[in-house]
């Protein structure tokens, strides 16, 4: 019996040394009455930039960030499994369009009172549309993207091939395919330097739904009837959030469904399985890609130089926004510390760093002022598409679903598989998962 | 009083060990049976609502429930089929005496004690079908580049020779031990009474390794039953659905679709099914001793 207790014993102080590891608020720190700390969860090289938590530390020594990161293709995983549990984290980084996801099960917290109406007014529509949720906002954003189409220019100016530099220009995708196919060195399906590189969205394979539901939806109209398909493929997902039927599988987002297999099959300008860093390695012509991205390519020391051209489109141009932002924990034991800290983050000044360092789009509108390499080609392009084209993507409390399940069937499309019984398929199994939550 | 005594020992000895087995066996599992009668999902595990057998009555409309048995079936009889034949060649091989046996069986051994999921990196790009080493050596005799496990044809015998790539040296280690363990003198009598290899390794070897053979197919059954990371890795269960594995469905289920209640009716059903095949496989060995 003695044996029993003292395993007894034991065991319990284990479990209570587990649990006393999650961060706890220190007894004082000079010049604080209570050393107040934060958990913050983010993905591996993902806002808040390590200096950005230096300023916050400078400006606030009594609010000390505790960092926990996993890889970014686990962050969803993460937050599912950690937000239900004893110690969920007072700061998320999370990726926007999942806002009504996370919102409408508690795990984030609405911000409208911390967010005044002077920032709300700054705030890119967009940015407002993706983070609000039953008409409150949840996050005032940090940081945008929008998705263009990047070449390289040396190799294009051999061929005289001028891609379009402004949007009024925009290539389609017949167009855009036609200069891949020019450009690229080698058999379809098995080139040297391909036509489009493959995706660094995701894991790498075909199919995000971030850049590929941009073909489906480019198909349609939103100035269409409201009734019509043609309106529905544009907006890919009924307001209601749960209604894919007849928004999803239409006939234009199978017309759209079908360039996107085609450029994996009847050219093969672009490879089934991913390249790691396939054009910056000058191993592809074009790369659909994040102003983010081309901050090293743009480098006067670059091995090549690229050009910028707006996405290319079916019948209507579109670029899907949406990017990583903050979102204060629902059962935060320190709310307000946490709402300050993300305000901290998302603050002009800290935006303005970010953009300045890896030219990230800001959220705040006056910012673009202080940023004149978006007024100017190449950056502008990204810019305009933002404010003329951007669309946020299909919103609801399902997103992460959706996104999931139209990932993999742009994936089997892109494998090979039927265009519309793979549409319809998602269709179903969204419905199944939505109906039942 | 003794025999007293003698309960109460054993029952010192055995008490942290039960403990902890109900604590961090036997507890999980009835959570889970508790919750595969309730809808959450892990995001807000607090306002679960109980739905009775609904989850389980959703099993029967789930077309992928289907699909991902079939393709774990098949999985799995694809991996018994290779694993049996190869572990016992590779031990018959590594039971002889040669200068280097010890470090072959080790370097054949040595995938097993590797990550899966570094196993699974590994063979996603050796099957690349761009610049994948598959597609190189098959190009340098003459066939044409294959999509592996892009295709749906192909996928999913891509993950049966990677899983047996990594458990055939388990296998062979079993069937190691089991020949080791066959008594000399059998194997000399059938020597004296004229018998070649061939015949040896049939009519002697063969029969007495039918239990280590049974054990394999059990081990080997459970664990592709459990086979998780090759689909979560290499194909994320495409294309088409066509590598879709049941652990692998059950993630998606609970960490993808938000469905943990539906994810626990889902291994529930998965343990009942392991446990069946199981039950089935060691009736057989047990019959077989006793015979």
């Amino acid at each position: 019996m003695k044996l029993m207790r003292i395993g007894a014993v034991g065991l319990a102080v284990l479990l209570l040394g587990t649990a006393c590891t999650a961060a706890k608020d220190t007894a004082s720190k000079p010049g604080c009455d209570k050393v107040v700390t934060l958990n913050l969860l983010r993905a591996q090289d993902t806002p808040p930039a390590p200096s950005v938590l230096k300023d916050w530390e400078a400006a606030h020594p009594c609010i000390e960030i505790k960092v926990s990161e996993v890889p970014f293709g686990q962050l969803a995983d993460k937050i599912n499994v950690i937000a239900g549990s004893p110690t969920p984290p007072d700061v998320y980084t999370y990726d926007g369009p999942n806002t009504a996801t996370y919102a409408s099960r508690g795990v984030i917290a609405p911000m409208d009172a911390a967010i005044t109406a002077a920032i709300r007014a700054d705030i890119i529509p967009a940015t407002i549309k993706e983070h609000t949720y039953e008409g409150r906002l949840y996050s005032p954003g940090i940081r945008q993207s929008a998705l263009a189409l990047i070449y390289n220019k040396d190799m294009l100016d051999k061929l005289g091939i001028t891609p379009p530099d402004s949007l009024d220009k925009a290539w389609t995708w017949d167009q855009a395919i036609d200069a891949m196919r020019k450009c690229q060195v080698g058999p379809a399906g098995n080139a040297k330097v391909w036509g489009l590189a493959p995706t660094q969205s995701g894991n790498g394979t075909p199919g995000p739904s971030y850049v590929s539901l941009n073909f489906l939806r480019s198909a349609g109209d939103p100035k269409a009837d409201q009734q019509s398909s043609l309106y529905k493929t544009f907006w890919a997902l009924a307001p209601d959030g749960k209604t894919i039927n007849g928004w999803l599988n239409t006939p234009e987002a199978a017309r759209g469904a079908q360039i996107y297999q085609d450029i994996f099959n009847k050219y093969g300008i672009s490879p089934k399985a991913g390249i790691p860093n396939a054009y910056a390695d000058g191993k592809a012509c074009f790369d659909i890609q994040q102003p983010s991205y081309i901050g090293k390519l743009l480098a006067p020391d670059a091995t090549f130089k690229t050009g910028v051209t707006p996405l290319p489109y079916v019948t209507t141009p579109i670029t899907q926004t949406g990017s990583l932002t903050l979102g204060v924990g629902a059962r935060s034991k320190h709310p307000k510390e946490a709402a300050e800290f993300v305000m901290f983050v998302a603050s002009g000044p800290e935006q303005l760093k970010n953009s300045q360092g890896d030219h990230s789009m800001p959220v705040l509108k006056s910012l673009f002022t202080q940023l004149p390499q978006y007024d100017s080609y190449p950056l502008a392009i990204y810019r305009n598409e933002l404010e003329q084209w951007g669309q946020p993507r299909p919103p609801g409390p399902h997103y992460a679903q959706y996104d999931s399940i139209v990932t993999s069937a742009m994936r089997d499309i892109a494998y090979g598989g039927d265009v519309a019984a793979t549409l319809d398929k998602a269709v179903k199994q969204f419905e199944q998962i939505a109906g039942k939550g | 009083m003794r025999r007293f005594k003698t309960y109460l020992t054993a029952a010192a000895f055995l008490g942290p060990f039960l403990l902890l087995l109900v604590i961090f066996q036997g507890w999980p599992l009835a959570t889970m049976v508790r919750d595969s009668t309730r809808k959450f999902s892990f995001l807000n595990p607090d306002e679960a609502t109980s739905v009775g057998l609904d989850n389980y009555r959703a099993l029967l409309d789930d077309p992928m429930v289907v699909k991902s048995l079939q393709v774990t079936v098949l999985f799995s009889l694809g991996l018994v089929v290779l694993v049996i034949p190869l572990g016992l060649a590779l031990a018959l091989f590594v039971n002889q005496r040669f200068r280097g046996v010890k470090a072959l069986r080790a370097l054949i051994f040595t995938p097993v004690v590797t990550s899966v999921v570094v196993i699974a990196t590994l063979w996603t790009f050796l099957l690349d079908p761009g610049h994948g080493l598959a597609n190189t050596v098959l190009g340098a005799v003459g066939i044409d580049p294959q999509p592996f496990v892009t295709s749906t044809g192909q996928a999913l015998p891509s993950l049966v020779v990677m899983t047996v790539w990594a458990q055939v040296g388990f296998a062979m280690i079993l069937f190691l031990s089991g020949l080791q363990s066959i008594p000399g003198e059998l194997l000399e009598a059938a020597s004296i009474d004229g018998a070649n290899p061939w015949q040896t390794f049939w009519r002697v070897k063969l029969p007495l390794l039918r239990r280590t053979t049974l054990f394999v197919v059990v081990i080997m059954t459970v664990f592709s039953f459990q086979a998780f990371a090759p689909a979560y890795v290499m194909t994320g269960g495409g294309p088409e659905s066509s590598t879709v594995l049941f652990v692998y469905y059950i993630y998606q289920s609970a960490f993808t679709y938000l469905r943990a209640g539906y994810a626990e009716a889902l291994s529930v059903l998965l343990m009942a099914i392991i446990l069946v095949v199981s039950s089935v496989q060691l009736f057989l060995l047990r019959t077989k001793e006793s015979s």
